[in-house]
């Protein structure tokens, strides 16, 4: 009986809980509400990209109401945050997908319920879906990646590809932009190359045993992002080889990445979140309140940045990648305390 | 005529249970060193001591968690939440060597197994005292730890450890890696709590029936409790380590751990039933796990090969553990 009476009291109150809820939400009903639906709230880029939405001007001066939805990883908790995107009214919704194509769908239904959807850094295979989307093209970080390795090694020899996790939009573009550029130096040979999931630490044994199995043989080490080049680093580190003389290089610009470029130990290119987030939360107000909508983010011309903003019509916008210098290499990292 | 078919079958029968014997004994043991041989001729690089450091190394942390989680699944329990234990522990541990004004890495370390040790503390309470099972406030835990450890490093990692804190991964004595030495350490002290001490001797009698040990006199609540505090400091311990090794302390460490920790101890052939089981088979088992991984990295073998060759091996060890059970 007394638990009865327990779990009746528990019930009222979930339900007063969601009431409480629902009115909240009624209440700022006459504010534009974006949600963006991201693909996991542990991951150092995600992190910076839900930070830079969440001081968009707008969004940080209250007049435009942001939920930022964690879909840890999972390509169908993300599609189940959707239906409930959808079913609670929101105005727009961005998207960062974690599978290139089970991203399709949910977009297609959000279409259907005529919620337009903004893409924002990696992508769905039919982008067509989207009302717009704005990214980095990886491919062409594959490129550079991979360009800045082998010129390192002098254009000839050894390297290691150390993979993302398998059947992601930037492990395949990644892996695209990196073979097509082999194709430029045919003295280039890859001997190994194998995916570490985007992991530090599993890079860091993968490495070390790559480095036993291929001893004095391994001139360059490609990282499809930066937190397997540093696991590399590491492991070259501790095999008792001098980093400077074995080319490394990841992508992404995160923190750590920053630090090693500092000391000259790796390479890396810098991937705009501010941009990316920023720039999705204009696009996404301007299909909600049309063409007079005035954009805020700074990446764009219409601000003094280098990304045309078109009014805001354009379907995609490509957001340039920053290669990581020895000379900007104190900004960014100031940059980085800030965000 | 029908009498020598029996002595026959009666002969070949108790060949088989010596058999049985022989191979729940000491199969772990030859298939490793079989494992050992295979990989020595396949690649030529294995047997080098750059290697072997290397494996151990590997081996290290895994191997920590896997001797706590050996005295948890003793008891009859299980521990799901020690990756994250190892996450929140780590972040903790990074957030006191960064900077400008890092504090003794030896500070760090013991705030990391203090941290581990107040988890476990939480989940011996839920298991012992409140009769929670195992299973579900270890998995709950699981959850919160991890939820922990975002909200503490704000989902970023945290760079520029100190140094000196590095070392306790990164560092040798004496040729040998300091992950390794902690690791053996572990090993000796656990191994000699288990077979040389009464309490030792409690932690198997609570696995092996519960209600004999309690009349016997034993405090089995207590012996339940101390092996989730003694697996939350060890994992707080791996945590430590862990993030010398990758010189940030990342929020997304551990993932997954639980699942080479427990198949480590279910490869030795420890009963995840309870009462029977040794540290030093899941020694083994937590080796037979490293240098299938590294040889099959020697020898370029594609990683989806890796996770079922060692779910294969999970399973065949079950099945002798079984086999043990019906030829007693």
């Amino acid at each position: 009986m007394a638990s009865t009476i327990t779990r009746r009291a528990l019930a009222a109150l979930a339900g007063a809980g969601i009431a409480a809820l629902a009115i909240g939400s009624a209440a700022a009903a006459d504010k534009p509400r974006i949600a963006a639906v991201v693909q996991s709230l542990d991951t150092e880029f995600n992190v910076l990209w839900a930070n830079a939405a969440n001081s968009h001007p707008l969004v940080k001066d209250g007049t435009v109401t942001l939920t930022v939805l964690d879909g840890r990883m999972d390509a169908l908790t993300q599609s189940n945050q959707f239906d409930t995107a959808i079913s609670e009214k929101y105005d727009a919704l961005i998207f960062v997908p974690v599978d290139i194509n089970a991203g399709n769908d949910p977009v297609q239904r959000a279409k259907d319920a005529g919620v337009p959807v903004i893409g924002s850094n990696t992508l769905i295979s039919n982008t067509d879906l989207y009302k717009s989307y704005i990214s980095s093209n990886d491919v062409e970080a594959g490129k550079i990646l991979a360009k800045s390795v082998f010129d390192k090694m002098g254009g000839k020899g050894n390297v290691v590809i150390v993979e993302g996790m398998i059947g992601q939009s930037a492990q395949v573009q990644r892996l695209e932009g990196i073979e097509a550029t082999l194709k430029e130096y045919p003295d280039i040979k890859v001997i190994e190359q194998k995916t570490a999931n985007w992991s530090r630490a599993e890079a860091l044994s993968l490495v070390e045993n790559w480095l036993t199995a291929h001893p004095d043989e391994i001139q360059g080490i490609i990282g499809e992002n930066d937190e397997m080049a540093i696991g590399a680093l590491e492991a070259v580190k501790g095999h008792g080889l001098d980093p400077k003389k074995i080319p490394i290089a990841g992508v992404d610009g995160v923190t750590d990445a920053l630090l090693a470029v500092q000391r000259g130990e790796m390479m890396s290119t810098l991937q705009d979140a501010d941009a990316q987030a920023q720039g999705a939360i204009d696009l996404a107000l301007a299909a909600v309140q049309g063409e007079s909508y005035q954009p805020k983010a700074k990446v764009w011309d219409v601000n003094g940045g280098k990304l045309a903003w078109e009014g805001g019509k354009s379907q995609h916008y490509s957001v340039p990648w920053v290669p990581v210098t020895g000379e900007n290499v104190e900004a960014l990292l100031a940059m980085r305390k800030t965000q | 005529m029908s009498d020598l078919t029996a002595s026959q079958a009666a002969g070949s029968e108790s060949r088989g249970r010596a058999f049985g014997r022989f191979l729940s004994r000491y199969g772990i043991l030859i298939s490793f060193l079989i494992l050992f041989v295979i990989l020595s001729f396949a690649h030529p690089n294995f047997l080098s001591t750059g290697n072997l450091t290397n494996v151990l190394r590997q081996v290290s942390i895994n191997g920590i968690l896997a001797i706590g989680m050996t005295f948890v699944i003793l008891t009859g329990g299980i521990d799901l939440s020690v990756g994250s234990i190892l996450a929140v522990a780590g972040v903790v541990a990074g957030s006191l060597v960064t900077g400008g004004d890092p504090s003794h890495p030896m500070v760090a370390i013991l705030a990391a197994v203090a941290v581990g040790a107040a988890v476990g503390t939480i989940n011996g309470t839920l298991i012992a005292r409140f009769g929670v099972p195992a299973f579900v406030a270890t998995l709950g835990m699981l959850s919160m730890a991890r939820g922990a450890t975002l909200l503490y490093s704000d989902g970023r990692p945290i760079p520029n450890l100190s140094p000196a804190f590095r070392w306790l991964g990164q560092g040798f004595i004496a040729g040998v890696p300091v992950p390794v030495i902690v690791f053996l350490l572990v090993f000796v002290v656990a191994w000699i709590v288990l077979r040389f001490t009464v309490y030792g001797r409690w932690v198997y009698a609570v696995g092996g029936n519960v209600k004999s040990a309690r009349t016997s006199g034993i405090p089995t609540r207590s012996v339940v409790f101390s092996v989730y505090l003694l697996m939350g400091a060890l994992a707080g311990l791996a945590g430590a380590i862990l993030t010398a090794r990758t010189t940030s302390a990342l929020p997304q460490a551990g993932l997954g751990y639980e699942l080479d920790a427990i198949a480590a101890v279910v490869i030795g052939g420890t009963s995840l039933t309870g009462g029977i089981g040794s540290v030093v088979y899941t020694l083994i088992g937590a080796l037979i796990i490293g240098v299938i991984s590294n040889g099959l990295d020697l020898m370029g073998v594609s990683s989806y090969y890796q996770q079922i060759i060692k779910g294969a091996i999970i399973v065949v060890a079950v099945l002798v553990d079984r086999s043990r059970n019906l030829n007693p």
